[in-house]
């Protein structure tokens, strides 16, 4: 854990460290699948619950808790990839997640199946992500790692929780902007 | 950068707003007999600009204005008429004055080639034409000796030296009191650079009276610091009340180092000597010093003692009225000290910490109000209430803090509309209402902008040039109102112009050939003007820099939107066009009303709320109900989000007005009153229309604020849709 504090101290140092080092995992489960952020995205991990629903949104996005006074939005990842909305079981929960876009940094909770661990990848294990067939699209990948002989999909959470890509989303999905867009 | 000059930064911009006001009014009314006081005042804040900046040691700023000053105090004195050229020829010093500020600001030495060329150019425009006179001028007024370095130095002026000077004596018990001098000297040392330091040891006794455990030194120091005065005097705090320490700041004038060698005990010679040896004083200028006033003492002699101001009058190096002028003026500023001295400086991130904290302090308090009331104890629920009534007090104050006025803001706007009418060629007054109208310091720092894009638009394209108005039968000076008044607890922002209006049917087509409308659909008179509103409208596609012209009024929406506010417009084709600004008091703390739909709690802004009446249910099919006799049209919320459950079977109408209208929100459950923080959401949401920001509740829930206008629109748009594919569907 201090090693882990240390490294998120220096985010310059991480960077770094990040070409040659071996970097830090935490692997998740969403529908029945094995994801992996980088360690260092992930501010914290809490239990889901305490969601309060935003309307006219798109359904991927879930709504927004009340974090120590701040109100952050809760993505549904699953949905997000295109794929049916999660169902709230026993243990599911929000990965904190910390990006910066356009220079301002922001939280954003992802729901999650399950948190599985936080694993060790060496450079050297990380393959790029395939052209086709993994039925996400190839930018919301950052790599491919290799755990226990399985593929894992290193996500790029980057792209996958932008907030300008959501928005544009949500405008999208609008019945009224549509119906804007079609007058 | 140091606190010194953050503050110099801050007061010249200020200062220069103050001079640019005065100066647009001379540029009006050149011949007014009442403007000397003006010309006063301008000259003054030019004068306090320069003076600062040489506090700060910024030279470049300094050498400017002090050649601005020159003409300014010409002009003062009357030796050169008031005109509308010299008037814009300072205008335009401000600007470049205003650059120049800028540069310190970047913390850059010196400005950019480019800027420094423009302030050569302005001020070659500025001796040639205003101080040109003056060298040819009978009296040896100080100007002419500014214009040849050298004489200046002589004259009564400043002594030219970038550095401090210290005398200090100290006292004979400085030992016995545990004090070394040495360290002093060493402490000042850390300060800057001791460029020269001479020891004065002439109160030294003879060998056999001294008492070694006296002091009998004093020292005259050169000093190159960036520290302030009163840092030089803390170095000497401890024995302050024990030494004779005296301290010239940078450039001081030639009399000053006079009176301080009068006013040392040594032998005025020698110590004029030890200033010459130090650096501190040229040759020249202790015998140009001396020897006037040797020639002056015999005359004086017989009454008074001479007085250094008298013999700088007698020589003609200062003149009378100057002299009576900085009394005059010292008086003055004595008067503006005493006003200021009821205001304090703020930084604006405190301000901003304070009221975050205020607003935690407001969610705190609803949840211990809730679990008072949870506990059913009637002590805690009257002492948790006391306490929220003292948490709404605190708020309120705290938000005050924040509260400026606009006329700040619209002062602004006089050079523009001068500026750019001047450069189209248009006569065009600017009337200000409302000035003292007040609104949060957030709110006034956003407004800016969008504000300075319609006014650049009225000037521009609304008023019409002045042949066009002549034949229209109008008034050949256009005017341009900016109004502000609070209105249920908004405020609002008019920008008027009396010109052409807009152009329907120019906005029509330009509309159809950016496939924005479809050239058969019928729209009404106002969807046309709301065009312009549209993305895409416009022919630029840059979205930064609004202040510029050509970029859209998409932007300007926008801008406004994310301050939860509103824009709208009204334009009579031939009278003119009224943008109205509608925007949020605060952006930070308002009184809300709780309602519930379904499971979530929403806000209503309190002060848009009129009543609440139940929803008489029985045979309600069509959206609109008889509220005493009045259509009420209303929106149900449950419709409008989608919420999957079914109505309660009790339901009430939340009667709200907005922009002078009403409409009814209807949802399941009342909850009251509820003081609403507000929490941004985060940028994904930036394109949700209809939720305006979220709070937090005591229980900890969040509850969304709700945007009431923007969800009639949303209501009304997408009911217009459904209605239009229903008949389109009958049609085929």
């Amino acid at each position: 854990m201090g090693q882990l504090v240390q490294r998120q101290s220096g985010a310059a140092d991480a960077a770094l460290a990040a070409t040659a080092a071996p970097q830090q995992y935490l692997t998740f489960s969403l529908a029945g699948e094995m994801f992996a952020v980088a360690i260092l995205n992930v501010k914290e991990i809490i239990e889901f619950g305490n969601l309060t629903e935003i309307p006219m949104t798109p359904p991927f996005i879930r709504g927004v808790i009340n974090l120590r006074g701040a109100v952050v939005p809760v993505i549904d990842l699953a949905s997000r990839f295109g794929g049916k909305p999660a169902s709230v079981a026993r243990r599911t929960c929000i990965v904190i997640v910390e990006l910066e876009e356009d220079d301002v940094k922001h939280d954003i909770g992802v729901m999650v199946d399950a948190v599985s661990e936080v694993l060790e990848v060496a450079r050297s294990d990380i393959e790029p992500p395939p052209a086709f067939g993994a039925r996400i699209r190839a930018d919301f990948i950052s790599g491919m790692g290799k755990i226990n002989g399985k593929f894992v999909i290193i996500l790029n959470v980057a792209k996958a929780l932008s907030a300008s890509e959501i928005a544009q989303l949500t405008k999208l999905g609008d019945p009224d902007n549509a119906s804007e867009a079609s007058a | 950068m140091d606190e010194l000059t953050s503050v110099f930064i801050q007061e010249s911009r200020e200062q220069l707003a103050e001079m640019e006001a005065g100066l647009l009014v001379l540029e009006q009314s050149p011949d007014d007999p009442g403007n000397g006081e003006l010309i006063n005042a301008i000259f003054r804040a030019a004068h306090t600009v320069k003076g600062a900046s040489g506090v700060v040691e910024c030279h470049f700023i300094e050498n400017f204005m002090h050649k601005v000053e020159n003409v300014l105090d010409r002009l003062r004195n009357g030796e050169i008429p008031v005109s509308g050229g010299l008037a814009s020829l300072l205008l335009k010093c401000g600007d470049h004055l205003t650059t120049l500020i800028g540069v310190l600001e970047a913390g850059l030495p010196e400005p950019a080639p480019a800027d420094q060329a423009t302030g050569d150019a302005l001020l070659a425009e500025l001796s040639e034409r205003y101080l040109a006179s003056a060298a040819a001028g009978d009296t040896a007024v100080s100007l002419r000796d500014s214009e040849s370095g050298e004489v200046m130095a002589s004259g009564g002026g400043i002594v030219v030296t970038d550095s401090w000077h210290i005398s200090v004596r100290f006292g004979r018990d400085v030992l016995r009191g545990g004090m070394d001098p040495l360290s002093f000297l060493r402490f000042l040392g850390s300060l800057g650079e001791i460029l020269a330091i001479e020891t004065i040891s002439d109160a030294m006794p003879a060998a056999a009276e001294m008492d070694p455990e006296s002091c009998y030194l004093g020292f005259e120091i050169r000093l190159q610091t960036r520290a302030s005065k009163a840092d030089i005097e803390r170095v000497f705090d401890f024995v302050r009340e024990d030494c004779e320490l005296r301290i010239l700041p940078p450039n001081s004038k030639l009399t000053d180092y006079l009176k301080l060698i009068e006013a040392l005990p040594e032998d005025d010679m020698r110590l004029g000597e030890i200033l010459v040896r130090s650096g501190a004083l040229t040759q020249a200028e202790l015998d140009e010093g001396l020897n006037a006033q040797r020639d002056e003492a015999p005359l004086a002699s017989a009454d008074n003692p001479p007085h250094i101001g008298e013999i700088l009058v007698d020589n003609k190096v200062v003149q009378k009225e100057l002299v009576d002028a900085a009394v005059g003026k010292q008086s003055r500023i004595q008067d503006k000290k005493a006003v200021e001295a009821r205001l304090i400086r703020v930084q604006a991130d405190k301000l901003d910490q304070l009221i975050d904290l205020v607003g935690e302090m407001v969610i705190a308090g609803a949840s211990a109000n809730l679990l008072a009331r949870r506990s059913g104890k009637a002590e805690l629920v009257e002492s948790t209430s006391v306490l929220s009534r003292l948490v709404e007090s605190i708020r309120d104050a705290a938000l005050q803090l924040r509260m400026v006025q606009i006329g700040e803001t619209f002062n602004r706007f006089n050079r523009v509309v001068r500026d750019v009418a001047k450069e189209l060629g248009k006569e065009i007054d600017l009337v200000i209402n409302g000035a003292d109208t007040e609104l949060d310091k957030s709110v006034v720092e956003k407004i800016g902008d969008p504000l300075m894009h319609l006014v650049r638009n009225s000037v521009d394209h609304g008023i019409e040039a002045a042949s066009v108005r002549a034949q229209n039968g109008k008034n050949v000076r256009g005017q341009i109102e900016l109004n502000a008044f609070h209105d249920s607890g908004s405020i609002v922002i008019q920008v008027r112009d009396d010109g052409g209006g807009l152009p329907k049917s120019k906005i029509r087509s330009k509309a159809i050939e950016r496939g924005l409308i479809q050239a058969e659909q019928s729209l009404s008179d106002q969807d046309v003007i709301n065009l312009i509103f549209e993305p895409g409208f416009s022919t630029a596609d840059q979205v930064t820099n609004i202040s510029g012209r050509g970029v859209g009024m998409d932007v300007v929406r926008r801008n406004i939107q994310s301050l939860r506010g509103s824009i709208d417009v009204s334009s009579e084709e031939g009278i003119g066009t009224t943008f109205t600004i509608r925007l949020p008091l605060t952006l930070a703390i308002i009184d809300g009303f709780l309602v519930g739909v379904g499971r979530a709690a929403y806000v209503i802004p309190l002060d848009m709320v009129v009543e609440c009446i139940e929803l008489d249910s029985h045979g309600v099919d069509r959206d609109f109900l008889n509220l005493r006799g009045e259509v009420l049209p209303f929106i149900r919320l449950r419709a409008l989000f989608e919420l999957p459950d079914d109505a309660p079977p009790r339901e009430n109408v939340v009667v709200v007005h907005y922009g002078g209208q009403k409409a009814g929100i209807v949802v399941d459950q009342l909850m009251g009153e509820f003081q609403t923080v507000i929490k941004p959401l985060s940028s994904m949401f930036s394109h949700l229309r209809g939720i305006g920001g979220s709070t937090i509740l005591g229980t900890g829930d969040v509850a969304l604020i709700l945007d009431v206008q923007a969800l009639v629109q949303r209501n009304s748009r997408i009911e217009e849709k459904t209605l239009n594919q229903a008949s389109l569907a009958r049609a085929s």
